[in-house]
């Protein structure tokens, strides 16, 4: 029973990346869009009639996604990547040039194991915890797995064999490692802050009073880890390693068919990722404020994580309408930001927020 | 956790030998990340989640990425590698086997101090600090001077050749 238990888990878990991944997609294809007063993909599937009089809602339904574009971006390009050429450049590691995409995705997919989902609840007398692992270093885990998603980036750069894919993989890995260090510093300022490393008990402590009001400074560690997300995950504003005005498309240039879709699919599961890590360290996770859900129920557990996932879906919208809205930085103001002005708030971040501990 | 456990063997002493035997500079720098991350796993195994998660963190994290960093903007080819004479591979043997000579009395000790099942260790993460901050404090914050001496070192070193 406990195997499968764990394997629902599992399911759950994935399809929870998978979902708010093709969710982002759509919003970024038809949200950008929107911002920049164009239609967008609407053409795909919105012409699908037919005669037979059981099949004419599921014809409805399919003419709405199809102009929505819902069935353009989320099933015809995947179907496009899978048969497109896939194409390795002369003179590099076939094997490298492979491994690199899933060097890139996996370290998101595992961060996602430790995020709690739900309340816990108790179901046919067992007490489910709504989340895949529980370690004891907790959310260190999410620290240990950002630093080594620079890895398939480093990677796709160099098996590019280009100048431009190298250039984009060291421009690449250089912010993640000048962000990594203010998002370490942020989330040691929340882990003194709620006094724990375990998601679930942080969540637990904001049931009452959410963790940006708990803190006079949890508004600083929140627009630092903010900002730090959107470094991470290379887009909006700070998308120089793959800017396209400079070099062509950065670490993925060589990249074709479903190896690009997956570098695609882990960027956008890292907005997810960051949006629920966010959600869950300052916006109360599946909290709702003014309302007490009781515990232990069952559709308490499911209010819970749709309230999470409403949340989550909040912030990914919000960081694509950054991408989409904000002009790109110079390289060296990039730079300036993550150590100078980033990392010096972070420190004095988190001597204010230990000495309102202990003081 | 026993199969699990020559898996991770097998990855680690795999990787271990791919640094030393693979010609191009950054396949031996992946398969060192391998090997230490295949470290970690062990750590893991043996309920050291924060050993483990701060191994992966500095060693597989911070450290190899700036390795890979550098062998990737200097970009190394194989036909730049002087040759190794035979004098430095004899050398480097002796060195080996010196070094098989220090360790095997060391494993011999260590074997029978391994814990045979992994124990159930609440709140490893807490103890560790407590320990960091009481027991250990001074040689805490002497390692910690010295990482910035050397810090300070290397910038030191790296401007000094723009100074007028």
């Amino acid at each position: 029973m406990e195997i499968v238990i764990l394997l629902i888990k599992v399911f759950v878990v994935f399809n929870v990346i998978m979902g708010l991944a093709s969710i982002c997609t759509w919003v970024e294809r038809k949200g950008s869009a929107l911002i920049q007063d164009r239609i967008g993909a609407n053409r795909a599937g919105a012409f699908v009639e037919t005669d037979v009089f059981l099949l004419k809602p599921v014809a409805f339904v399919v003419r709405w996604l199809g102009i929505l574009g819902v069935i353009n971006t989320l099933l015809c390009d995947a179907v496009k990547a899978i048969f497109k050429e896939d194409f390795v450049p002369e003179g590099t590691s076939q094997f490298m040039h492979c491994l690199a995409p899933f060097m890139a995705v996996l370290p998101v997919f595992v961060s996602f194991a430790i995020l709690p989902l739900a309340p816990d609840f108790e179901v046919m007398g067992y007490h489910i915890r709504p989340q895949l692992a529980t370690i004891d270093a907790g959310v260190l885990f999410l620290l240990a797995m950002g630093s080594i998603a620079v890895y398939g980036v480093a990677l796709a750069g160099w098996t590019g064999n280009n100048k431009f894919s190298l250039l984009g993989g060291l421009r690449a890995s250089a912010q993640m490692i000048s962000y990594e260090l203010a998002m370490g510093l942020s989330i040691v300022s929340v882990i003194v802050m709620y006094g724990t490393l375990d998601l679930f008990e942080m969540v637990k402590a904001q049931s009452s009073v959410w963790g940006i009001f708990q803190s006079p400074t949890a508004w600083l560690s929140f627009i630092i880890l903010f900002i730090v997300g959107m470094a991470e995950t290379k887009r909006g504003p700070f998308d120089l390693p793959e800017s396209e005005s400079e070099l062509v498309a950065g670490y993925f240039t060589e990249y074709s068919g479903m190896k690009f879709l997956v570098f695609w699919l882990g960027e956008f599961a890292e907005i997810a990722l960051f949006s629920a890590i966010i959600v869950l360290l300052f916006f109360g996770g599946w909290n709702i404020p003014f309302v007490q859900l009781p515990e232990g129920a069952w559709w308490a557990a499911l209010i819970g994580h749709l309230v999470l996932m409403t949340k989550i879906m909040f912030f990914c919208i919000l960081q694509i309408v950054i991408r989409w809205t904000l002009p790109r930085f110079r390289y060296d103001q990039l730079m300036n930001l993550g150590w100078k002005i980033l990392l010096p708030i972070a420190m004095v971040n988190l001597m204010i927020v230990a000495a309102l501990k202990v003081f | 956790m026993t199969a699990l456990f020559f898996l991770v063997a097998l990855v680690l002493l795999i990787s271990a030998v791919g640094v030393v035997a693979s010609r191009n500079a950054i396949h031996s720098a992946l398969f060192l990340v391998g090997n230490l991350m295949s470290v970690a796993v062990m750590f893991a195994m043996l309920n050291a989640h924060f050993l483990a998660v701060v191994q992966v963190i500095v060693y597989a994290g911070a450290i190899m990425v700036l390795v890979l960093f550098v062998l990737m903007l200097l970009n190394i080819k194989l036909e730049n590698q002087p040759a190794l004479g035979k004098l430095v591979i004899g050398l480097a043997g002796l060195g080996g086997l010196a070094f098989l000579w220090m360790m095997v009395p060391l494993l011999q000790r260590s074997f029978a101090a391994i814990p045979q099942s992994a124990v159930d260790v609440q709140g490893s993460v807490r103890e560790v600090g407590k320990l960091l901050y009481t027991q250990y404090v001074f040689p805490f914050e002497a390692a910690s001077l010295l990482i910035m001496a050397a810090v300070v070192g290397a910038v030191m070193l790296a401007k000094r050749r723009y100074r007028a």
